[in-house]
């Protein structure tokens, strides 16, 4: 009976000792080297005063080390907190701070960075993967390299006792007000997300899988969790192959990779500038993506390049680790501007209810609540938002279910799919009509000419009608074209007028080069709207007016 | 390779790209430090393609000849000889 993740690395190292758990640019780790590797390392954290219920944090660039690092802390009994390695110093130290994080698990690379996180913060305990710096120490931190943790003992983990309710690992991400949230996984809802995904995608030990997703992102925990439990491989994709398509498609090619897993932009990437005539992709058997709706128009000429792939957009938010699968069908038709999120998985529950938390109506929209053991203990310190986040079902006097407020707006049609109808924040009011933001962008990109397309709501102006209404909002809808299309403003506007309701239609539209993006490469809204706001001259006095 | 194709596209990664934030030489790697990021890659080729007169074909746009900015210009510097 498996209990904690970390048994994955151990049962695959007594099943399959000499084949590779993960490999990264052109180093290998078998099975026997990730338990052997996870042990030494194990034992250096517990000597450096590492014990249960510790969080850990891994600041490393893509590579071996990131995979060694969790199962490392995992087998100390420590929780892994991945740190997002291009993040600004100062988001650091709040999730160092928030998280209670002592010890940092590192490697070289990242020497300059950490000698600046030492400096900035209260310091830490011990930085493991680097020697000391020459520079002289305004902390007392010790430091560890690779070549010393290996002087430790690799036969045997440290004798710690874990219950499969201890915490595993801690994802942040960024919440609304700015301060990161720290989303607490146990060892039973990560491996319920393991055993689930690896029986949903038929995943086994022959497979291999393409590591798109950063370790800060959640979406990775299907390469780092779900692959060693069902003893795969995981090739761990360099961030240098993330920017230049033309590399990656080379990697899956090389690689030859069965099982994909990324957000649709990676895969829009591969599509138009991966040259992907010239590779032989045969390999890849299952194309997993979330994260974001995925506009038909890219899915649809990806699957006629690649027939011999199964297809699946995967929902669900870190906090349930997924949720929804739909299996793509080969003819995607009648799904013009999106697709369904589909089939909830297996011993999960659903509930769409209304703003005073009764349930719909057959059809009808309303935000969707999941209950799973895939779920989320809580957030890290944060009790306010952990009351307000799960909704309580009563079953009799005392006992409740628990589900999760998912804070996304979906509904089921006929077929008995659930389709996702974007975030409830996310939807505005237009002189009182309800209006999805997602769902002006799905009918821009849907257009030809149109590659990407984000809609934000701006305060509306003075002069424009509604101005007189108090916090009244238009809408801003920003376009990337195709590289050589010429599609105006006005054009945009007539071919989204034939499809929205009037109300529904932009104010205004932009035309940019590129979109701002998040860490995890998905399109940056509110750094749009914060743009669009400082550059626009006649917002300047809302701007100052909302401010104040 | 001409001299001062090296120095307007390490300018240009310097301004455009990094917004004058983080000094850098020929040799430093510019992809895996993050620095450069797909947009930025983009914005670099569609540079190099106005500037020369050159159209870089997307099999090109390959880690070896974007790395850094030695290596773009050691690149752009091939295209514009053939």
């Amino acid at each position: 009976m498996q209990y904690h993740l970390s048994q994955s690395a151990d049962f695959s190292a007594d099943k399959h000792p000499e084949s590779a758990a993960f490999r990264c640019q052109s180093e290998s780790l078998d099975y026997a080297g990730l338990r052997h590797g996870a042990n030494q390392l194990a034992n250096a954290l517990v000597d450096q005063g590492v014990k249960r219920g510790d969080r850990v944090g891994i600041y490393c660039n893509k590579s071996l080390e990131s995979a060694l690092a969790i199962y490392g802390i995992l087998k100390a009994g420590a929780a892994y907190v991945p740190i997002d390695p291009h993040s600004p110093v100062h988001r650091i130290e709040q999730i160092l701070t928030r998280c209670g994080i002592r010890h940092l698990v590192s490697h070289t690379a990242k020497a300059q960075d950490v000698n600046a996180i030492l400096q900035s913060t209260g310091g830490l305990d011990a930085v493991i993967g680097m020697s000391e710096p020459e520079a002289p120490a305004v902390h007392r931190c010790r430091f560890m390299n690779w070549n010393e943790v290996r002087d430790s003992d690799g036969e045997r983990a440290p004798n710690v006792r874990l219950t499969e309710q201890d915490l595993a690992y801690v994802i942040f991400t960024s919440g609304s007000t700015g301060i990161p949230k720290g989303i607490m996984h146990s060892h039973h809802s990560g491996l319920s997300y393991a055993r689930l995904s690896a029986d949903t995608y038929d995943l086994g030990h022959g497979d291999i899988l393409g590591n798109h997703s950063p370790l800060h992102f959640d979406m990775s925990t299907l390469d780092y969790l779900t692959g060693p439990m069902v003893g795969s491989t995981t090739v761990i994709i360099p961030e240098a192959h993330t920017k230049l398509p033309a590399s990656l498609s080379a990697l899956v090619e090389q690689e030859r990779m069965t099982v994909w897993y990324s957000v649709p932009f990676a895969l829009i990437q591969l599509l138009l500038r991966g040259v992907l005539e010239k590779r032989d992709l045969t390999s890849l058997r299952w194309v997993l993506f979330g994260g974001e709706p995925f506009p038909p128009k890219y899915l649809r000429e990806l699957m006629n390049i690649w027939p011999h792939a199964k297809f699946s957009n995967i929902y669900g938010p870190a906090e349930v680790n997924q949720c929804s699968y739909y299996h793509v069908p080969e003819s995607l038709t009648g799904y013009e501007e999106s697709i369904p999120i589909g089939t909830i998985w297996k011993n999960t529950e659903a509930l769409i209810v209304d703003e005073s938390g009764r349930q719909v109506s057959p059809e009808m929209t309303g935000e969707l609540l999941i209950k799973s053991p895939t779920m989320m203990r809580g957030y890290w310190g944060r009790p306010d938002l952990n009351a307000a986040c799960f909704f309580k079902r009563p079953i009799c006097t005392d006992v409740h279910d628990r589900f999760y407020r998912t804070g996304d707006l979906a509904s089921v049609n006929g077929k008995g799919e659930y389709l996702y109808h974007g975030r409830k924040d996310r939807q505005v009011k237009i002189r009182g009509n309800r209006v999805e933001l997602d769902e002006i962008e799905s009918v821009f990109i849907a257009h030809e000419s149109v590659e990407e397309a984000a809609a934000y709501s701006m305060p509306v102006v003075d002069g424009s009608p509604a101005a007189s209404i108090e916090g009244a909002v238009g809408i801003e809808v920003a376009l990337v074209l195709k590289g050589g299309s010429g599609i105006s403003k006005q054009e945009a506007m007539n071919y989204a007028g034939d499809r929205l309701p009037r109300y529904a239609l932009p104010e205004r539209i932009r035309i940019l080069g590129s979109f701002p993006r998040t860490t995890s490469d998905k399109i940056d809204r509110r750094e749009l709207q914060k743009r669009a706001l400082d550059e626009h001259p006649a917002y300047q006095k809302s701007s100052e007016h909302h401010a104040t | 390779m001409p001299h001062d194709m090296k120095q307007n596209l390490a300018d240009f990664v310097y301004q455009e790209l990094l917004d004058g934030r983080v000094t850098i030489s020929g040799s430093d790697d510019l992809l895996v430090s993050g620095l450069l990021d797909s947009l930025g890659v983009m914005r670099l080729v569609a540079h190099i393609e106005q500037k020369y007169g050159v159209k870089i074909p997307p099999e090109d746009i390959t880690i070896e000849h974007f790395a850094s900015v030695d290596a773009i210009a050691a690149y752009a510097g091939n295209l514009l000889a053939d």
